[in-house]
């Protein structure tokens, strides 16, 4: 069973895959734009990359509102959990 | 056949930039030899000083500061003018009204506005905007170029390549990665600078295949020491500001290849109609005859949809999604116009005197700058995906002049929906990875996009070419059901090639 640290080591390596920086320069409060220099195009990948990396069943519209690292994180977990309950 | 035949008419409104046109026209017919410009590789001076007196380069700089104060749409009508008699002329004016002065004039504080913009708008300084590097375009996040604070005053360093007026410009807007200004951690900037900055060199011209009157150089920022008050705008807001610049600078673009497909086909129609071939002009030939209204027709859809996109100047979400489209559809338009045109000069075509060598040389960049096609199709694929854009149906909103046109329009836009919605459905979030259906998706919208321009161009009547309407409705809904039929397989790509080998 995966723990909420090891989501988060997991989300913040998929997120240093999309930009140039490091995983341990990543901090959960980082704001995916001003912070990470992601523009709306990139973050929509990362949510997609996660979404193939974990399995998740996460539509477009789930996306919507996703702002922070934590965000992520967060969307992350909420999805796993749906999954593990069905 | 007349020219005016399969023209779409222009229909003039009496305007302020209606009568500075017929100035500018009239000087461009007298001073510019666009030929001279190809052969000697540079606009001359002489003529950058006269556009100058016309006040072209203020056009759309605020009064108080010297400038028209006029919109993105007079800039376009500008543009086009201006690329019909040279396209180096066009993207000289072009950048300096769009990348150039545009972050100045929309985000720039007062005191940097006051300080630069006069000289701007009257011409004596030219701008340039430099975003491009080795490894880095658009993508802030990979700028290798850095504006860090050292005391009171910020240090600019990195190279920039492709700078557009590099070796005229006075004045240089950068992109430069400002981390920590603003609160934004890896944030970006658009930072001002001077071509006497110590530190600040331009390189040597670029050899290219064509726009060789334009400028093209790299810029060398080795140290350059400024005052923190050349940010322009709020620190390390740089990508939002990036997409609004480029959105007018694509939109003027686009308006720079309405022109340019227009010369080509003015060529055409004065060379078709007076080569006579099996005993008859060329125009009289039934193939000639569609070629000729084919190409009318894309080219009256290239200017609803530029005027279209223009229309969105104060809607910067909208601008920033429909210029994807006008850009897009115009360089592919005039690419399309100008070879079909050369191609009905049939060998005269390949000769320099006849002019259309020139047209083809420097219409090639305009599918690659300011954004390759095929990137742009991607994101505009990426927007209808995350954030389809309301539609209202046409057809209700029309006067009976354009509803046959709106109908067709709306089951077009109808089709191009009920694609997405299934594609969302079937793949959901992992369908922003699928870059060749969103490619696929982007061709389809922006096609849809230049229909929806044309019926509501032909419905306002700024068009009175119902029948180039009506023919690209036709060409509109085929295509873009060719761009929603499903993509080539993987396998067959890859088997593909798996037979390319290096050397063969």
């Amino acid at each position: 069973m995966e723990t909420p640290a090891d989501l988060d080591a997991r989300i913040i390596k998929l997120i240093s895959q999309v930009v140039p920086v490091k995983p341990e320069q990543i901090k959960r409060g980082d704001r995916l734009r001003e912070d990470l220099g992601m523009d709306s195009v990139c973050s929509m990948e990362l949510l997609s990359m996660l979404a193939e990396e974990l399995d998740l069943d996460v539509g477009v519209e789930d996306a919507a509102g996703i702002r922070t690292v934590a965000d992520t994180i967060a969307l992350a977990a909420r999805f796993l959990r749906a999954k593990a309950a069905a | 056949m007349s020219a005016a035949a399969v023209q779409p008419v222009e229909v003039a409104e009496p305007d302020v930039m209606g009568a500075l046109l017929t100035g500018v026209e009239r000087y461009l017919r007298s001073e510019v030899d666009a030929a001279q410009i190809d052969r000697e590789g540079a606009v001359p001076a002489r003529v950058l000083a006269g556009l100058g007196e016309l006040g072209v380069f203020g056009v759309t700089i605020p009064q108080r500061y010297g400038g028209a104060g006029l919109r993105l749409t007079d800039a376009c009508r500008l543009a086009a003018a201006l690329a019909r008699a040279d396209r180096s002329i066009a993207t000289t004016v072009g950048l300096h009204l769009g990348l150039g002065t545009r972050p100045l004039v929309a985000f720039g504080a007062e005191g940097l506005k006051q300080r630069y913009l006069p000289r701007l708008a009257s011409g004596e300084a030219i701008a340039a905007f430099a975003t491009t590097e080795a490894n880095a375009g658009s993508d802030l996040s990979r700028l290798a170029t850095t504006a860090l604070a050292e005391g009171a005053q910020l240090v600019v360093n990195g190279e920039k390549l492709f700078v557009t007026n590099g070796r005229l410009a006075k004045v240089f807007t950068i992109t430069a990665a400002t981390p920590g200004l603003g609160g934004a951690q890896r944030g970006s900037s658009l930072v001002l600078l001077e071509s006497g900055d110590p530190g600040l060199s331009v390189g040597r011209e670029e050899r290219k295949l064509g726009l060789k009157g334009s400028s093209t150089a790299p810029l060398t920022i080795d140290g350059v020491r400024i005052e923190p008050e050349r940010i322009i705008g709020e620190p390390g807001r740089g990508a939002d500001q990036l997409h609004h610049v480029l959105a007018w600078g694509r939109t003027l673009m686009s308006a720079g290849c309405c022109g340019t497909a227009r010369a080509a086909l003015v060529k055409a129609i004065e060379h078709t109609a007076s080569r006579r071939q099996f005993g008859r002009t060329l125009d009289a030939q039934p193939v000639v005859r569609e070629h000729l209204a084919l190409m009318g027709a894309r080219l009256a859809a290239m200017e609803a949809l530029v005027h279209d996109t223009a229309s969105l100047e104060d809607d910067v979400p909208g601008l920033l999604q429909r210029s994807l489209a006008a850009k897009v559809f115009g360089s592919d338009g005039a690419s399309y116009v100008v070879d079909t045109a050369l191609q009905l000069f049939g060998g005269l075509g390949f000769i320099e005197e006849s002019g259309m060598p020139l047209l083809l040389r420097d219409v090639r960049i305009t599918r690659i700058f300011e954004g390759a096609n095929d990137v742009l199709l991607t994101q505009l694929g990426t927007h209808l995906a995350t954030a389809p854009p309301p539609r209202r149906a046409l057809a209700p909103l029309v006067g009976p002049d354009a509803f046959a046109l709106a109908c067709s329009a709306d089951v077009v836009a109808a089709a191009l929906d009920a694609h997405r919605e299934e594609l969302s459905a079937r793949h959901k979030i992992g369908l922003l990875r699928q870059t060749r259906l969103l490619n696929r998706l982007g061709r389809a919208v922006a096609w849809s996009e230049a229909l929806d321009a044309t019926v509501r161009a032909v419905d306002a009547r700024r068009t009175t070419s119902r029948g180039a309407a009506a023919l690209f409705s036709e060409v509109a809904a085929r295509d873009v059901a060719n761009a929603l039929a499903a993509p080539f397989g993987e396998e067959v790509v890859s088997s593909a090639l798996a037979d390319l080998e290096p050397g063969a």
